[in-house]
C-alpha cells in the first residue's frame, strides 16, 4: 500500500489554505488539550475554565460523567480531550436541550443522594460507577430510572462527540482523515478474499 | 435531533426538524407581511407582452444584447456556458448565489477541531438544516432564503446550492451512462414513452464528457450499464473483497462504481490525494466542478460574463412570443434587473427551472413560457435512497483502521441486476442499484448503539471502528400524473415571486424495489459472514437525492412534452433546457454525467442554429 502518511496538516500548509482557528469561549482549553501531546503539558493548568451554561456545581458534574465514560486509561480520555468544555459550549448553544440537561442532573443528584446521601460529585469513583451501571448498561435496568437512563444516553453521545471529534479522539482510532495517500488505498490481503483468517492472525 | 448527528452528515435528519423548515418558513413569512422586500420591486410581471424594446431600466444606454444567456452554473449550465463561449457566442451567465472562494469556502481540510462547531454546525440553525450535506463546511452555499411550499401528504426536500458551480461542488461523483436499457424502457415494459434519444445517439457526448471530467471505472459488460472510457478504478478495500464474495454466493453483481475522481492527474487536474469525505468539496479540484473544469475555459475565451448574486425571475418575452432575455433580482442591491439576448438557457435545476418558466407569463404564454402542452412542472421523478441494511463485519473487528473513506460511497457498487432479460422477471418493472459503504469512517457512528460507558465501552469503539458497513438503494420513481410541481398561488418569497409548491409521493413500484433491497441485502451481508443489525425503517423523504427529474420532459410530440428530443422549447424555438428537466425519469444510475451529455448536445444544436441563422437578434 502506497500510503505516503503525510500529515493532513503538513498539505494543508503547503496547500496554503490554513486554517484559521476559531475563537469563542470554551475552545481555549480544549485545544490547548489537543495541541500538546503527553502530560507534561497538562501540568501547566489553563486558567479556570468559567462554564457558559452549567453553573459551577453542575458543571463538575458534567466533568465526572465524561471521565467515566470515556475515561483516560492507557491513552488520554475525555477529561484530556475537554470533553466537559465542549459540552456546555454545545449545551449554551442550544436551547432545546438545556432544560434536559438541568432536569437530568438534577435527578441524578436527588438519587444520589436517595441511595447515598450524598450528591453525585462528592461520592467515591466506585459509588458513581455502581450509581451509573443500571443507567447505562442494558442488561441491568431498573424500573423507576426512565429519566436517568434518557440523560445518560443523552450524556452519552455528547461525550462521544466530544471526544471523537478531538484531535485526541482521532488519535485513538488512528482515524485515517489524519494521512493523505499517493495512490488509491488497497486491501493488503490479496490471498483471503472473504478475511476468514485475518481476525485470527491478528488477534494471535 | 441532537448533537448525535455527526450522523446528520451522511444521515437524515428526524422529519419532524426538517419540515419544520417549509413549513415554519412560509408560515412565518405569511405571518409577518414586514418580511417583503425592503425595496419594493419594479411589477414587471404584470406587464405583459411588452417588447424588449421599453420598459428598460437600460433605456438611456445603448442596450446590450448578448448571444444567450444562461440561467444556472451546475453541470447543465457550465457545459452550455464552455461549449458556447468556445463557439464564440457571448454568453451572459445567471447565478443566484456568490462565488465560492476555495481557500476560504472549501473547509474540508479543516478538522473538526478547528471548526467553531465541530462541523456540526450551530445547533440553533437545524431546524433550516437540509440535512446532512448542509453542515457547518458548507454552509455558505446553501440557499436558505426562498422558501418553498408543499402540498398536504406530500414530504419534500429541496436543498439548492446556489453557488457557483451549484450542486458540481459537493456532488455524490458516481458516472454510469444510461443505456438503452434505460432509454428505451417503455418498449420493454410498455410503461410510458421512450426517450426520443437512443443510445447510439448520445453515447458520442458520454464519451466526450468522460474525456473532460476523468472518470475511474472499469470495462464491465452488463447489459444494464454501458462501457465507456476511464481512468484507473479506486482499489477495492478489505470490506469490497468480503462484500463481493457474498454478493458471489448470492448472485448479485459487486464492481467499482464509475466514479468522476481523478486516480491520475487528468487534463491539467491534479490528482485525488485520497483524503476523503469529498462531499464538502475539493479545494484542489481532483473531481469535477464546473468551477474547476468548465468555467475557467469559458473565462479564457472573454465571451463569458458571469453575473453573480442574481436570481432569476422571469424569461422575457418579445414581441412574437420568443424569448428576449431574461429578468432577475440582483440580491445585493434587491433592485431588478433586465438582460437580453437572442436565446436563453434555461438549466436552474429541475424545479426552479420549471418556476422560472412558470413565472414567466405573458399574454403569449398566460401559462408560463413554453407551456402550451401543459406539461410544464409535471412528470416529476425522483431517485428513492434509503438504507436497505446496516451491520459490521466481524472479520474486521479489532483490526488496524484503514482508509476505507477515501472515496464515499463510490468506490463499489452494485449496479441493476433485477429485470434485464425479460422486464417483468420481478414483482416490480424496470430496477434500482446499490451502493455499499462503511469501513472506517469520519466518525464512529456506531458508537451510540453500543451499550455501557468506561474502558471496555471505549475500547469496543476502537474494535469496531474498521467493521461497520451499509447498502444505500438508489431507485426510481416512476412518472405519474399526481407527482409534480406548481406554483404556490398564495407563498411568495422575500422578492415577491411565487414560489414552487411540490405534489409528490413516492409509488408502489419504487416502494416495492425498496423493500426488495432489504431482502438481498440482507441476504448479502449474511453470505459475507456479516451481522445484521437493522436496516432504515422508512425510506428518505422525496428530494433527499437530489436527483429529481422530468419537468419539462423531451419528446416529439409538441402536445405532450415541453422540449423537443434536443432540448430546445417546441412553443418557444430560442428557448433551451439544459439540465435534469428534460429526462423522461431518473432511471438506476446518477444524473450528473448525463445532465452534462444532453447539455453538451443541445448547446451544440444551439450553435448549429446561430450558424444557420435561425437565432437573430429580437
Amino acid at each position: 500500500m502506497a500510503g505516503q502518511g503525510i500529515r493532513r496538516r503538513e498539505v494543508l500548509r503547503i496547500l496554503g489554505t490554513a486554517a484559521a482557528a476559531a475563537h469563542f469561549p470554551g475552545f481555549s482549553k480544549w485545544t490547548f488539550a489537543c495541541g500538546h501531546v503527553g502530560n507534561a503539558a497538562l501540568q501547566i493548568k489553563p486558567a479556570m475554565y468559567h462554564p457558559q451554561f452549567f453553573t459551577l456545581p453542575e458543571f463538575g458534574a458534567i466533568e465526572r460523567l465524561a471521565e467515566i465514560i470515556i475515561p483516560s486509561d492507557a491513552t488520554p480520555g475525555a477529561k484530556e480531550a475537554g470533553v466537559a468544555e465542549f459540552i456546555d459550549f454545545m449545551v449554551s448553544s442550544d436551547p432545546e436541550v438545556q432544560y434536559s440537561f438541568r432536569t437530568g442532573l438534577a435527578w441524578l443528584n436527588a438519587h444520589s443522594e436517595d441511595v447515598n446521601g450524598k450528591r453525585f460529585v462528592q461520592l467515591t469513583q466506585e459509588q458513581q460507577t455502581s450509581l451509573l451501571e443500571p443507567l447505562g448498561f442494558k442488561d441491568k435496568t431498573r424500573p423507576g430510572e426512565e429519566t436517568g437512563r434518557k440523560f445518560f444516553r443523552m450524556m452519552r453521545e455528547y461525550t462521544v462527540t466530544g471526544f471523537y471529534t478531538s484531535e485526541i479522539g482521532y488519535k485513538e482510532l488512528d482515524n485515517p482523515a489524519l494521512k493523505f495517500y499517493a495512490e488509491s488505498p488497497e486491501c493488503p490481503h490479496h490471498d483471503d478474499p472473504e478475511h476468514a483468517h485475518v481476525a485470527q492472525a491478528h488477534s494471535g | 435531533m441532537t448533537i448525535r448527528s455527526m450522523r446528520m452528515w451522511r444521515r437524515p435528519i428526524p422529519d419532524k426538524s426538517r419540515w419544520s423548515f417549509v413549513v415554519g418558513r412560509s408560515r412565518w413569512w405569511l405571518a409577518n407581511p414586514k418580511t417583503k422586500l425592503p425595496v419594493k420591486l419594479n411589477d414587471r410581471t404584470s406587464d405583459q407582452g411588452r417588447t424588449t424594446n421599453d420598459a428598460s431600466p437600460l433605456k438611456t444606454m445603448p442596450k446590450q444584447i448578448y448571444d444567450v444567456i444562461v440561467i444556472g452554473t451546475g453541470a447543465g449550465g457550465g457545459m452550455a456556458i464552455k461549449t458556447l463561449c468556445e463557439a464564440g457566442l457571448k454568453v451572459c451567465a445567471i447565478n443566484a448565489g456568490r462565488r465560492l472562494d476555495p481557500e476560504k469556502d472549501f473547509r474540508y481540510h479543516r478538522m473538526p477541531w478547528d471548526m467553531k462547531f465541530r462541523g456540526l454546525d450551530d445547533p440553533k440553525r437545524r431546524s433550516e438544516s437540509f440535512g446532512y450535506m448542509d453542515n457547518e463546511y458548507t454552509k455558505a452555499a446553501w440557499d436558505h432564503e426562498i422558501p418553498f411550499t408543499v402540498a398536504p401528504g406530500t414530504k419534500w426536500m429541496w436543498p439548492r446550492c446556489n453557488a457557483v458551480g451549484g450542486k458540481t461542488n459537493f456532488w455524490g461523483r458516481s458516472s454510469a451512462r444510461f443505456g438503452d436499457i434505460d432509454l428505451r424502457a417503455a418498449s420493454r415494459d410498455g410503461y410510458d414513452v421512450d426517450w426520443p434519444v437512443t443510445y447510439e445517439e448520445i453515447s458520442p457526448f458520454y464519451t466526450r464528457v468522460e474525456k473532460m471530467i476523468g472518470v475511474a471505472s472499469t470495462v464491465q459488460n452488463r447489459p444494464s450499464n454501458p462501457d465507456g472510457s476511464y481512468l484507473p478504478p479506486f482499489n477495492f478495500r478489505c470490506l469490497d473483497f468480503i462484500l463481493q464474495a457474498g454478493c458471489n454466493k448470492v448472485g448479485v453483481p459487486y464492481l467499482p462504481d464509475r466514479c468522476a475522481q481523478l486516480t491520475q492527474p487528468h487534463e491539467g487536474h491534479p490528482a485525488c490525494h485520497f483524503c476523503g469525505e469529498c462531499t464538502t468539496g475539493c479545494d484542489v479540484g481532483a473531481f469535477f466542478s464546473t468551477p474547476y473544469f468548465l468555467l475557467p475555459k469559458a473565462e479564457a475565451t472573454k465571451n463569458l460574463d458571469l453575473r453573480t448574486n442574481a436570481l432569476a425571475k422571469n424569461v422575457l418575452v418579445g414581441e412574437n412570443g420568443h424569448a428576449a432575455g431574461v429578468a432577475y433580482i440582483d440580491r445585493k442591491t434587491k433592485q431588478e434587473v433586465e438582460v437580453y439576448s437572442r436565446a436563453v438557457v434555461v438549466a436552474a435545476s429541475c424545479i426552479e427551472s420549471a418556476r422560472i418558466m412558470l413565472n414567466s407569463k405573458s399574454r403569449y404564454w398566460p401559462n408560463g413560457i413554453a407551456n402550451s402542452s401543459g406539461q410544464l412542472g409535471r412528470n416529476l421523478c425522483d431517485h428513492l435512497y434509503g438504507e436497505s441494511a446496516r451491520g459490521y463485519l466481524p472479520q474486521l473487528v479489532g483490526q488496524p483502521s484503514f482508509p476505507d473513506h477515501v472515496a464515499d460511497s463510490t468506490i463499489a457498487w452494485m449496479p441493476r441486476w433485477q429485470n434485464l432479460k425479460d422486464p417483468h422477471e420481478e414483482k416490480f418493472i424496470r430496477g434500482y442499484s446499490v451502493y455499499p459503504d462503511g469501513g472506517c469512517e469520519e466518525f464512529p457512528w456506531f458508537a451510540n448503539d453500543l451499550d455501557g460507558f468506561g474502558s471496555l465501552f471505549k475500547r469496543e469503539i476502537k474494535r469496531r471502528y474498521p467493521s461497520p458497513v451499509s447498502f444505500g438503494i438508489q431507485a426510481p420513481s416512476l412518472r405519474s400524473d399526481t407527482n409534480f410541481m406548481d406554483l404556490d398561488p398564495e407563498v411568495k418569497d422575500p422578492y415577491g415571486i411565487p414560489v414552487a409548491r411540490l405534489h409528490f409521493e413516492w409509488d408502489e413500484n419504487v416502494l416495492k424495489m425498496w423493500e426488495h433491497s432489504k431482502h438481498v441485502c440482507a441476504e448479502v451481508l449474511h453470505a459475507a459472514g456479516g451481522v445484521l443489525e437493522g436496516s432504515g425503517q422508512n425510506p428518505e423523504i422525496p428530494g433527499w437525492s437530489l436527483h429529481e427529474t422530468g419537468t419539462c420532459r423531451m419528446g416529439n410530440d409538441p402536445k405532450n412534452f415541453v422540449t423537443n428530443r434536443f432540448g430546445q422549447a417546441h412553443d418557444v424555438p430560442n428557448l433551451y433546457v439544459c439540465d435534469a428537466s428534460v429526462f423522461l425519469n431518473c432511471t438506476d444510475k446518477t444524473t450528473t454525467i448525463s445532465i452534462l451529455a444532453f447539455s453538451l448536445r443541445t448547446s451544440e444544436h444551439l450553435i448549429e442554429n446561430f450558424r444557420r441563422g435561425e437565432h437573430k437578434a429580437a
